[in-house]
């Protein structure tokens, strides 16, 4: 079995997402995030290079510099206005969740054992694994967190599972369909952010465990 | 003649290597903290110098305490001539993966009864914590190594590090993760910068230190260099795993590999060198955490292995 160089850089993006649920600290979180996503670039870049299309060469810089660089960047800034350096945690301890992210990882080869793959059998298995791998892990951020912060993490590791799984299934999308996607990303992370802020101004904490309660006014 | 040469050597790098390899994270951190530093072997002078003094012995202390160095010096020993941390052995005898690990367990349960036995408070607060180390990171190094043992359907040691393999992707995975597990479990077992400061002047953050406070002279010299033998062991089998996960590896004479083994042993001793001047040590409530990343290693290379198997 041959292991292209887009799958071995996606199967590392989805093994530095794991990492990501072992620590509560965001600034590690982020940098962590950063630097799967930064995979996912090269990934896309192995892709551009095996197709030979000049648009996923675009998509490729573009997702460097904007989901590795900019969002990274921006929650950076977001943390150190909003003073919360540490997740508190939830439901299981985040040792263990990595450990149960790992074992994800390799239910995901399982799993997408059975999907079957337009490229024809035995193709692309490993990269469909990392796409399902990495919304996984996503949901498991969400699950074992607490603050709002962490669930765009979360959130924002679930679309990178969904862009890999597209890139390794079809080849790559065409540039403006990926284009507006990145966009809807942009705006999303900013949009969430601002609630970020009125969330924390409002309730005087970001801890999503605790926004049911009603607050006197 | 090449048979004698070949005891020479091994003999020669059992005593050296250790000594070098402590010698050159010595001489890094020194380096790198402006410093001019200690030659780099140092070490040896230093065990010399203590082989050469007296010691003192406390009046609560029985027998147990002078036993106990000796007896893990020997251990190790032993160890040195089962594990194949060296690809140019003279005589490679069977080493099963299960007995190397409980092996150095027996090591460091000689060493907490000698501290246990100096009757010191110190001396029972780090044996608490030494155990509580080992402890936490046994699943990670025998995860790793049975991740080799599955990958290459042998609980032999000597099988799975002479292994001529069609080098594939997930050959070198396995290798690579399995290593890493290896090398930084080891700076767990070996109480190293992440766990533990070894330069650290205050008792009640030692953890290695603190056990061996109460020994002196002969007894100290053996310890020291029981543990620098130990370290070299580690590493020794932690760089084979980095340079087997090379397909070229496998291509070269035997001279060239034992030579790129050395060297590996020494680029991994610069490497803590670097990593001790950059890091911090962690809280001691931390450490699980730590561990926990390790443990993750292992684990992923124990999943490829046994995903590769089902594959094949």
């Amino acid at each position: 079995m041959t292991v292209t160089a887009t799958e071995i850089c996606v199967l590392t993006a989805a093994l530095l997402a794991c990492l990501i649920v072992g620590s509560l600290h965001l600034k590690v979180n982020l940098w962590l995030y950063a630097m799967s996503t930064l995979f996912i670039a090269l990934a896309t870049a192995a892709a551009a290079l095996e197709h030979s299309e000049t648009g996923l060469f675009v998509i490729a810089i573009l997702i460097a510099l904007l989901k590795s660089i900019a969002i990274p960047k921006f929650f950076s800034w977001a943390i150190d206005k909003l003073h919360v350096y540490r997740d508190l945690g939830a439901i299981i301890a985040p040792p263990l969740a990595m450990h149960a992210a790992i074992l994800l990882f390799s239910l995901s080869f399982i799993l997408t054992k059975e999907i079957p793959s337009p490229a024809g059998p035995g193709n692309g298995w490993f990269g469909a694994a990392g796409g399902i791998s990495l919304v996984f892990t996503g949901l498991l951020l969400m699950l074992t967190r607490r603050l709002a912060i962490s669930q765009i993490f979360g959130f924002l590791v679930i679309e990178n599972g969904i862009y890999v799984f597209a890139l390794t299934q079809t080849k790559g999308m065409p540039l403006m369909v990926e284009m507006g996607i990145l966009l809807d990303v942009l705006v999303g992370v900013m949009v969430s952010g601002l609630l970020l802020f009125k969330i924390q101004k409002s309730f005087e904490h970001i801890d999503v465990g605790q926004l049911t309660q009603l607050k006197e006014p | 003649m090449t048979a004698l040469l070949h005891w020479l050597t091994f003999l020669l790098s059992i005593i050296l290597l250790p000594v070098l390899t402590l010698g050159t994270i010595r001489k890094t951190k020194a380096r790198l903290q402006n410093r001019i530093g200690p030659p780099i072997c140092q070490p040896i002078y230093d065990l010399v110098k203590l082989s050469r003094k007296g010691e003192t012995i406390s009046s609560t202390m029985c027998g147990v305490f002078r036993l106990s160095s000796l007896l893990a010096f020997a251990d190790i020993l032993v160890l040195a001539w089962l594990t194949p941390w060296l690809c140019f052995k003279p005589w490679a005898p069977h080493s099963n993966i299960f007995m190397v690990v409980y092996l150095f367990a027996f090591a460091r349960m000689f060493t907490l009864l000698g501290s246990l036995d100096s009757g010191s408070a110190f001396g029972a607060f780090s044996a608490s914590r030494e155990a509580t180390l080992s402890l936490l990171v046994e699943p990670a190094v025998l995860l790793a190594l049975v991740s080799l043992g599955i990958f290459f359907g042998s609980s032999d040691l000597r099988v799975i590090f002479s292994h001529q393999t069609n080098q594939t992707f997930t050959d070198s995975a396995i290798w690579i993760a399995a290593g890493l597990a290896i090398f930084f479990s080891s700076l767990v077992e070996l109480s190293r910068m992440p766990v533990d400061d070894p330069t650290t002047h205050l008792e009640l953050t030692m953890i290695h230190e603190a056990m061996i406070l109460e020994a002196s002279g002969r007894n100290l010299a053996l310890i020291e260099f029981a543990h620098a033998l130990k370290m070299s062991i580690f590493f020794g089998l932690a760089s084979q795993c980095f340079l087997r996960a090379f397909p070229q590896f496998n291509t070269f004479n035997v001279y060239s590999q034992g030579g790129l083994n050395i060297v590996g042993i020494l680029g991994l001793a610069l490497f803590v060198g670097l990593l001790e001047s950059l890091i911090v040590k962690l809280q001691w409530r931390k450490v699980p955490e730590f561990i926990a990343y390790i443990l993750s290693l292992s684990l992923i290379a124990s999943l490829a292995a046994i995903g590769a198997g089902v594959i094949k």
